[in-house]
């Protein structure tokens, strides 16, 4: 009798915690932003309870979090395997799709996330951008070049390293250095302007007219208005006041070349 | 002025409500939120009419996609970036943790709200590196 009560006791201390406790250990270990420890208890949760529909977001909210976007996919679809409307999921996964430049994929999920519950500002102001990404495709698709602009007749800057004027469909006007890149670069500065607009508009503020944004090497400045797209890059010496004048003087010359 | 917190920590340079409420300071700013990358506000702190939800989910959209290809396709860590309206800018902090977003007037110096965020990105950095 003895043995057995401590047998039980033993046991007892041994037993490994229940999925729920567990994975309120996660949310914890989340908040507390130790995100690693975090995601391999979730893991390990998951394996006592592969069905866990909480257990599948936490996962896929840490994956993001860690900037793992292909697992982050995998436990998204996860969710949606086990509760196809899941909203947090339809979302998550509505996000990768538009990293990964699926606007269409986006666009359907936002849309059966939006079916089923209207009132989900997060999703709509998402949607917003996937359909205006898809039409800008769609017009960049159907669009004729009217011929290209020398770049030598614009005389850019000499400290540029690069400059690249396009309309607002991201159809290319002017690329220096051009090369096979060149559309995929435009069609990427205009999805930054496009997102970047949503969210200006979101936080109560006009369209996007100037960006400057800093990288590890060099410095990109943006001019933008309805019609054109113009970007810059400077080595991140170059002073910013500078970038800026070149910037404005460009972009008057740019316009008037387009008009 | 309209506030949210989903994440509650402790006060050391971990806290990234307290960092917020230090940048909010700085002048001409009207507001700022800080994102998760996976669109969870951790915390915020915004003009009355604006949305928390709408607006951490495309901070969290754009944050990502300067992560990933920078505005030239070019992979890399994006310090800090600048995006400017005719009625006022947001200027974007990247942290391993999320995103740090501040609402500006017209008015708001690129330079010195840069500094502020460049500061305040340090911080971040040690305090969630240990």
């Amino acid at each position: 009798m003895l043995f057995a009560r401590i047998w039980h006791l033993v046991r007892g201390k041994k037993r490994q915690p229940t999925g729920t406790l567990m994975l309120r250990q996660v949310q914890r270990l989340r908040d507390e932003g130790r995100y690693r420890r975090a995601a391999g208890l979730v893991d390990e949760a998951l394996l006592h309870d592969p069905s866990s529909v909480v257990g599948h977001l936490l996962a896929a909210s840490l994956h993001m979090v860690l900037r793992e976007t292909g697992q982050a996919r995998t436990s998204f679809e996860r969710v949606l395997a086990l509760e196809p409307t899941q909203p947090r999921a339809l979302l998550g996964l509505a996000r990768v799709e538009l990293e990964d430049g699926e606007a269409a994929a986006c666009c359907a999920l936002l849309n059966r996330a939006l079916a089923r519950y209207p009132d989900f500002p997060e999703a709509r102001a998402l949607l917003e951008v996937a359909q205006e990404l898809l039409a800008t495709a769609e017009a960049t698709r159907d669009a004729t070049s009217t011929g290209a602009v020398y770049a030598d007749r614009l005389r850019l800057p000499v400290e540029s390293r690069e400059a690249l004027f396009m309309r607002a469909d991201a159809t290319v006007i002017v690329a220096e250095p051009h090369g096979p890149r060149t559309d995929a670069v435009a069609a990427h500065a205009v999805k930054l302007a496009t997102v970047a607009t949503a969210m200006l508009g979101r936080a109560g503020l006009g369209p996007l007219r100037h960006a400057v944004i800093e990288g590890a090497a060099e410095t990109t400045y943006l001019r933008r208005d309805d019609a054109a797209l113009l970007t810059l890059s400077f080595d991140r010496d170059v002073k910013s006041a500078t970038a800026l004048e070149h910037l404005e003087r460009m972009w008057r010359r740019c316009r008037s070349e387009l008009a | 002025m309209s506030t949210t917190a989903v994440v509650a920590r402790p006060a050391d340079g971990r806290d990234l409500r307290a960092v917020l409420a230090e940048l909010l300071k700085l002048k001409h700013i009207i507001g700022g939120l800080v994102v998760a990358p996976d669109g969870l506000v951790i915390a915020a702190n915004l003009p009355r009419e604006v949305q928390a939800e709408p607006l951490s989910a495309l901070v969290a959209a754009l944050g990502r996609e300067l992560e990933l290809r920078g505005p030239r396709l070019r992979r890399g860590t994006f310090p800090t970036a600048v995006f400017a309206s005719v009625s006022g800018s947001a200027f974007l902090g990247n942290t391993p943790v999320g995103y740090i977003v501040l609402l500006g007037e017209p008015r708001a110096d690129w330079d010195v709200v840069r500094s502020g965020l460049r500061g305040a990105l340090g911080t971040v950095y040690r305090a969630w590196a240990g």
